[in-house]
């Protein structure tokens, strides 16, 4: 009789299930099949398909844009996820000290992440604007530049555009996984390293960090997969440009779509696919490791 | 604590720049968005008010913008109600059956969330085309609610595990069969997490870009991310006073619902992330 009432249980649970698995299987999972499998044939409008085996992967090894596009969105992963961390842990700090203005820090605060990416790349499109933008305003009124620069215009300018709105817009997210982290912090150790006259330096290095690791694990493994698949900002702010220095994978894969390769832009996809699991995969193993130390 | 009074001043200073830093730019862009000229920062120039940007953007006709805001609140409101309704049982059984693999769900619905969007839209677009659904609702509630489910299950199974199972235990014993459990003791009891994830979705949906730009083709199915992404001059300048407009009244209803549950989002957000 246990078994039957377990048996009834397991398939009134699959059948609760049933809704999310057939979404999930049918909007996510086959469509990733598909990509896999499109880029095993030749798929260009008003041309006949064709398998072709991974000759799109051999155009990709000898195709300078492709390699060119690698190499900016590993970059930007570099540069971005380090600075959104660190930014995000200052906000952190911040925003958990008590105050009274405290709500109204964090709901300031939580605003560039609710904003749409398309938002923001166009208001950093604006910022940057040779003639009406405020960066050269403030970069000059700082002493940094003289006369006004076509940020956008140059590589290195267009490349510090994005990590500037993509900074500006995760960073938020990032101080608002971290404040949870830290009210999990037990407060008796402040109060004690403080009895031991520890600095605050060495509060935040001592006890803060380590026990905010596994956080830290999660929110770097969110934004460095967020970063590497980077497409609406760059899409809106500098279309990849200039001269496609700046074209992210996904960017460089939905410009095949859009010019009619599909077969093509299903290999940059996959190849970002690949990238990230493997990322995830090596992320998670690091999380469980780090718990297995502590 | 020690030493408050010390750090009172350096600790005002770094929020003060901390809140410029964060709404700095919205604020520029609304402020662009009113003012005659653009460049009223620059030497000279000043501000002068004028409603005349927002009027353009809500008048133009060519330019559908409220098409695509009425495009935008049905997709976003659709999906997320129905990633929200279909998240909820699928939480419900993780968090009170004995369903052997259900850890497997809750993993692979955290690994189809770092998927690539990019990687899913060709295939979306070829499929979308076969059924004659581009540039319908349907091409885009489909995907979007596929794609905020792991978001949506995530939350409502950390909100679900912390009502007390006592509370669902005597509505089985009273008779109730699952389904009614989940709706009349869950439910009620988990509304505010339920709203929260709701919320989330709303905001996930209404932000997305990719899905949008490849699976519409114009106002009937258009988004609004898309029509700020695309907004264009017809002669060649930029019009960035109209551009802002549209850009602010895009944000607007974000924005408001931010501000409004602020504490929600931000305990939604950490639910799955930080607790195990």
């Amino acid at each position: 009789m246990g078994g039957d009432r377990t048996i009834r249980e397991t398939l009134r649970g699959w059948a609760f299930l049933a809704p999310l698995a057939v979404f999930i299987l049918g909007f996510v999972f086959v469509p990733v099949a598909g990509t896999f499998i499109d880029s095993l044939h030749r798929e260009v409008t008003f041309l006949p398909r064709a398998f072709i085996g991974l000759g799109n992967y051999r155009s990709l090894s000898s195709d300078p844009w492709f390699w060119q596009s690698l190499r900016f969105t590993v970059l930007f992963v570099l540069v971005s996820v380090p600075l959104e961390l660190v930014l995000g842990m200052a906000f952190a700090l911040l925003l958990h000290r008590p105050s009274r203005a405290r709500g109204a820090l964090r709901a300031c605060v939580l605003l560039p992440w609710a904003v749409p990416a398309a938002v923001s790349g166009r208001v950093f499109e604006l910022v940057c604007n040779f003639q009406y933008g405020p960066a050269n305003y403030i970069a000059e009124r700082l002493g940094l530049t003289v006369g006004p620069v076509n940020w956008l215009g140059s590589a290195w300018g267009a490349f510090f555009a994005l990590v500037a709105g993509d900074t500006w817009k995760t960073a938020p997210f990032v101080a608002v996984l971290f404040l949870a982290g830290l009210s999990a912090i037990p407060g008796d150790l402040y109060r004690q390293a403080a009895v031991d006259r520890a600095g605050p330096l060495q509060r935040f290095t001592r006890i803060t960090l380590p026990l905010l690791r596994p956080v830290v694990v999660v929110a770097l493994l969110f934004r460095t997969i967020d970063a590497l698949r980077v497409f609406d900002l760059v899409f809106v702010l500098t279309r990849g440009g200039p001269g496609g220095s700046t074209t992210s994978l996904s960017l460089y894969g939905y410009d095949a779509f859009a010019g009619g390769d599909v077969g093509y832009g299903s290999a940059v996809s996959v190849v970002l696919f690949l990238v990230a699991f493997a990322l995830s995969a090596a992320y998670v193993r690091i999380g469980r490791f780090g718990r297995g130390l502590s | 604590m020690n030493g408050e009074g010390r750090t009172r001043l350096p600790y005002l200073a770094a929020a003060a720049a901390m809140t410029a830093y964060c709404i700095g730019p919205i604020v520029f862009m609304a402020l662009t968005a009113v003012s005659r000229r653009p460049d009223f920062l620059s030497p000279g120039a000043g501000l002068e008010f004028t409603a005349a940007h927002f009027l353009e953007v809500l008048r133009t006709k060519s330019l559908h913008f409220l098409e695509y805001f009425r495009n935008s609140l049905v997709v976003s409101a659709v999906s997320a109600a129905l990633s929200v309704s279909v998240a909820a049982p699928a939480a419900y059984a993780i968090t009170r059956l004995e369903v052997p693999g259900r850890t497997a769900v809750l993993f692979s619905a955290l690994a189809v969330s770092m998927f690539p969007q990019v990687s899913l839209v060709g295939y979306l677009f070829r499929l979308m085309t076969s059924l004659g659904w581009i540039n319908t609702y349907a091409a885009l509630v489909l995907p979007y609610t596929a794609w905020i489910l792991p978001l949506s299950l995530w939350i409502l199974t950390s909100y679900f595990s912390s009502v007390p199972r006592d509370l669902d235990r005597a509505a089985l014993i009273d008779g109730c069969g699952p389904l009614e459990a989940l709706r009349k003791v869950i439910v009620p009891v988990a509304a505010p997490g339920i709203f929260s994830t709701a919320l989330l979705a709303f905001i996930f949906a209404f932000n997305e870009l990719l899905f949008a730009l490849m699976l519409t083709t114009d106002h009937h199915a258009r988004t609004i991310p898309v029509g700020v992404a695309l907004f264009e001059g017809l002669h060649g300048e930029i019009p960035w006073g109209a551009v802002m407009a549209a850009a602010t009244l895009s944000t607007a209803p974000v924005v408001a619902l931010t501000l409004l549950f602020q504490r929600r989002i931000i305990q939604g957000l950490t639910r799955g992330a930080v607790k195990e």
